[in-house]
């Protein structure tokens, strides 16, 4: 690792963490919903809208950029932004990216916000909007295969094929995470379920039931970036920056092996960067728009060998009181979607101890994770620390 | 049946044409003779722009596969099977299709391609058990 990468870690934070209601009407535009987060975030950090340089977001053209949420703010002359376009696959990679302009003192305070109306307005479930721009579509949507959870649906039969992972196997994720949204006040699905709910609800691609998809939400999540010197000054406990990476390539729509994402080979620079390894992390926030997305990241970030993520999760091992608590607010599958930036506000909360009945006592180290790598070939994760 | 017409791009506008004759084609690099699918004016092992179709047999092995409930398609009736086949012809290439074989596909079988004429201007190719 280079001189210059070693002096990225740590070098920045995250100060503040604000969030809208999550719901199924949020009955605001994302502009107004963009704007709430931002200035929430900004508030928890004890800073205003005067203080920030830079703001950041990521969307599919279907929320407020940039240049429009900096003027509904009063914000004429932002020295860096970031209109990113991606869905979960880039999530993690524009806080990476704010920490870049932090760290090159490009901008000082830079707000990345995510602020969508997936529920009431663009359903990611594929009806009621155009279908997504890329050359790869025209090979697939003919055959009525349009939709993110047939996409996964695909993917999860193929590790089920080759490694034996069971419905059973998914089903203890969506019991576990509901179990940890009943203890997040947030969270839009707070009712426990058992694994005879998670198998009798019903089919939507199979092998997916119902409740292995995450939940279409309206709302807007925001985290502010800063210097790590800065960030000590303010009003929260800082979080610090300690490796983001992002990448990719090995489109899975046509070609290579299903069964591993693009996260494997992420891991091992983001762990490099970061100094540390998987068996240091007290608490992981994982990108689960559906639940086999989350045992795959399980093994291509080195919690479990290649094929052994459903047991492993089948083991407790993901549990709140496990030894990898995963996705402790509930995850998208029971707290609700905001596109991964509710993940990282989440691992802050861990980390700062904030989380109430759901904390992980003790968490020092959190990673979090973006769209692995299925349907757009790339992504992005961080790795954060209590200062 | 309702389906989403495919859009061909400017590379891939003679592989649909060909479908429509009857023919499932690869790409072969005139560099390496790596073959390739889906179509693209650059081979991604040697980066050479010089390629020529090849006809091939629409044969392959199942991968994975969905039953989709879930009315995500307006006017396309369901449930319905979507088969994900990796082609004998390129190994790395993994082509969707809708399934006929009047039973769920098995993981590993082998299959064909079934070519199905939706109307004057498309052909599309689905997938049914071999032999």
């Amino acid at each position: 690792m280079t001189k210059r990468l070693l002096e990225f870690r740590n070098a920045t934070a995250i100060a503040g963490v604000g969030y809208t209601p999550f719901t199924k009407n949020s009955g605001a535009s994302t502009l107004t919903l963009a704007c709430r987060a931002v200035l929430a975030a900004l508030a928890d950090a004890g800073l205003t809208a005067d203080d920030v340089d830079g703001l950041a977001t990521h969307r599919v053209g279907d929320s407020a950029p940039p240049t429009l949420v900096g003027p509904a703010l009063g914000l004429t002359d932002l020295s860096w932004h970031l209109d990113q376009f991606g869905g979960g696959s880039v999530s993690h990679a524009v806080v990476g990216q704010a920490a870049l302009a932090v760290a090159t003192g490009m901008a000082e305070t830079v707000v990345c916000y995510r602020a969508i109306n997936a529920r009431s307005e663009f359903r990611m479930g594929g009806t009621g909007r155009g279908l997504p721009v890329s050359p790869e579509v025209q090979y697939q949507a003919p055959y009525g295969y349009v939709a993110p959870p047939q996409q996964y649906a695909m993917y999860a039969r193929a590790h089920m094929l080759r490694y034996g992972t069971t419905a059973e196997h998914f089903g203890t994720l969506a019991v576990t995470q509901r179990a940890n949204a009943a203890k997040n006040p947030r969270a839009l699905m707070r009712s426990p379920i058992t694994l005879d709910d998670y198998l009798a609800s019903r089919w939507i691609a199979e092998p997916f039931r119902l409740l292995d998809c995450c939940l279409e939400t309206d709302g807007a999540c925001a985290v502010v970036v800063t210097t790590a010197e800065r960030a000590r000054e303010l009003r929260r406990p800082p979080v610090l920056i300690s490796a983001a990476a992002w990448g990719g390539g090995q489109s899975h729509l046509s070609g290579g092996d299903p069964t591993v994402t693009a996260a494997a080979g992420l891991a091992p620079r983001l762990y490099a960067q970061a100094g540390l390894g998987p068996e240091d992390v007290d608490v992981a926030e994982i990108y689960d728009c559906f639940t086999y997305s989350v045992i795959v990241q399980l093994e291509d970030y080195g919690f479990c060998p290649k094929g052994e993520g459903g047991p492993y999760v089948a083991s407790g091992a993901t549990a709140l009181d496990g030894p990898l608590p995963v996705n402790t607010h509930g995850g998208f599958l029971s707290e609700g979607y905001v596109h991964g930036v509710n993940h990282i506000a989440e691992a802050v909360s861990q980390l700062r101890g904030e989380a109430g009945d759901r904390q992980v006592p003790g968490a020092e180290v959190a990673l979090s994770t973006a769209q692995p790598g299925y349907i757009l070939p790339a992504t992005s994760a961080l790795i954060l620390r209590r200062a | 049946m309702t389906v989403h017409r495919p859009e061909p791009d400017r590379d891939s506008r003679e592989w649909w044409e060909r479908v429509a004759r009857g023919e499932f084609t690869v790409q072969r690099c005139a560099g390496c003779g790596a073959d390739r699918f889906p179509a693209r004016a650059f081979c991604p092992a040697c980066r050479s722009e010089e390629w020529e179709w090849r006809a091939v047999p629409p044969e392959g092995r199942v991968e994975s596969w969905i039953v989709s409930h879930q009315p995500f398609v307006p006017g396309l009736a369901t449930p319905y099977v979507v088969v994900l086949v990796r082609l004998a012809a390129v190994p790395d290439g993994l082509v969707h299709g809708n399934w006929r074989g009047g039973r769920e596909p098995r993981g590993g079988e082998r299959v064909h391609g079934v070519f199905r004429r939706v109307d004057a201007d498309l052909t599309l190719v689905d997938w049914g058990p071999a032999g």
